[in-house]
């Protein structure tokens, strides 16, 4: 299976202070890999270093064989981002944001139309596609902001907190959007809802106050810790870590 | 082509704000008819010839421009606090493709502010049987040009370095300064000394000047000049503030 990202060693300093600590792991395509850790832990950090965002201050991030420091450019052209917060244009309707995004990936206006046709049938969102993006509510938010990093069709997608302040309902339904990519892209998650991760994850890192604890598939980690689940075993990871620093 | 696309976006974004009508055509068109109904009741012997048609249009024109001034800081100050901005930066957008995502709408709504501005001023001397040249509006109507893009650079600057609660109270400073030193609304030419020091230090007097007076004169020059220097500084200033905002 191909290799989708390389990281070895990866370190990012904001001044001083150490966000992201001498971290490395591998992703292969099409596998769902997630990032768990609590605020601060450096997910965010390591994922806008690795769509090329943020420069790494030492060592070696790779994505589908570009370097995300010197081939910036060849990276941004395969992957794609859903950040945590609101990533929509508000006063823009749901149709008119995902021709924008697929405008902006270099799409004519005649496939900016096909693909947003596409993306509003794979979502359900036949009924809100004429409502401006400022009027929905969170989940159809957090829908219509993943299908605009869908509509570029990348190849490595990171989600961040994609189901942060949903409901239970809509929780579940972001999973079973996210379950149906599985295997044709590759997706870099972080989330705070290990059982999100448990369901959805090939393999999982833990990383604490930057740096990866732990890793490997569910099984490995809840196995390694004498655990019942990964939210168990995620604890332990982490009070692990708190206790040596 | 992502410029234009991000420019469109841009646009409905502005123009789907109320607000903006109400600022960028209607106020610019109230006060042109408040002023009229001044000066129309001002006794000759006022000799204010700072609210005579020839004089009065331009200076509106020209304070019209600094509410799309505000308009462009407001919308690039919230783009820079929503996720979007993260979004764009992860795609393969680059700085020329924001900065004319920005300019050229705003570009756009000053000068349809400005015919709006002439077209109605031109109406409103003619109706008070006042004169105002076609020759006279066409040339200050071009002559705003440097302006335009002096305020869209100030917009750009602004919007870049502030957050989206400042930005509009920072622009109100520069639009009060703009009225007062501009000459738009108090004859600095008149009141001379210090007063009319610090208004030939500043862009907005050489404007308004420059849209009232046919010619290539010094002012239009100077006018030039500042757009240049601050539209410069504006491609700087973004280039620099957002990749430290999204790192």
């Amino acid at each position: 299976m191909e290799q989708a990202i390389l990281v070895e060693n990866l370190v990012k300093k904001y001044g001083t202070k150490e966000a992201v600590k001498g971290i490395s792991f591998e992703v292969k395509d099409g596998e769902i890999y997630s990032l768990l850790g609590v605020n601060g832990a450096g997910k965010t950090t390591t994922i806008k270093m690795l769509c090329g965002l943020a420069k790494p201050t030492k060592g070696k991030a790779i994505v589908y064989g570009h370097d995300v420091e010197k081939e910036t450019n060849e990276v941004k052209k395969i992957v794609n981002v859903s950040p945590q917060e609101t990533s929509v244009a508000p006063k823009l309707t749901v149709k008119e944001n995902l021709e924008f995004m697929a405008g902006i990936y270099g799409a004519d206006k005649a496939t900016q139309k096909k693909k947003a046709k596409e993306m509003i049938e794979m979502f359900g969102m036949e009924e809100v596609k004429n409502q401006k993006a400022k009027t929905l509510s969170g989940g159809w938010q957090r829908k219509l902001s993943i299908a605009m990093a869908l509509i570029t069709e990348p190849k490595l997608l990171f989600l961040d907190e994609p189901t942060l302040g949903l409901d239970v309902l809509a929780r579940r339904d972001m999973w079973e959007a996210i379950r149906k990519m599985k295997g044709k892209l590759t997706i870099i998650l972080t989330t705070h809802y290990m059982e999100e991760a448990e369901s959805l994850s090939d393999g999982v890192a833990v990383m604490v106050d930057g740096t990866i604890r732990a890793k490997g598939t569910v099984d490995e980690l809840i196995r390694q810790n004498n655990a019942k689940n990964l939210e168990e075993a995620f604890v332990k990871i982490a009070q692990a870590a708190t206790l040596q620093a | 082509m992502r410029g234009i696309v991000f420019a469109k976006r841009t646009a409905k974004e502005i123009l789907r704000d109320p607000l903006s009508y109400i600022f960028c055509l209607g106020f610019p068109v109230v006060m042109l008819f408040i002023m009229t109904l001044l000066n129309n009741s001002l006794p000759k012997q006022a000799a204010m010839s700072i609210f005579e048609p020839k004089n009065l249009v331009p200076g509106i024109a020209y304070f019209g421009l600094s509410f799309v001034m505000i308009f462009i800081s407001i919308q690039l100050a919230s783009d820079r606090t929503t996720s979007l901005l993260m979004r764009m930066h992860a795609s393969p957008m680059e700085a020329k493709d924001y900065i004319l995502g920005y300019t050229l709408p705003a570009l756009l709504i000053s000068v349809l502010q400005v015919c709006v501005t002439f077209a109605i001023g031109f109406s409103l001397a003619a109706a008070s049987g006042k004169t105002l040249t076609v020759e006279s509006v066409l040339i200050g109507a071009v002559k705003l040009i440097p302006s335009m893009l002096i305020f869209i650079s100030l917009g750009l600057i602004i919007g870049s370095v502030f957050n989206e609660k400042a930005a509009p109270g920072l622009c109100s400073i520069i639009v009060t300064i703009c009225g007062m030193l501009g000459g738009v609304w108090m004859p600095v030419d008149t009141l001379g000394g210090p007063l009319l020091k610090v208004s030939r230090c500043l862009p907005f007097y050489h404007g308004v000047y420059a849209a009232r007076h046919a010619g290539f004169d010094t002012s239009l020059m100077i006018s030039i000049g500042f757009a240049v220097v601050f539209y410069v500084l504006s491609v700087v200033i973004i280039g620099v503030k957002w990749k430290k905002d999204v790192a």
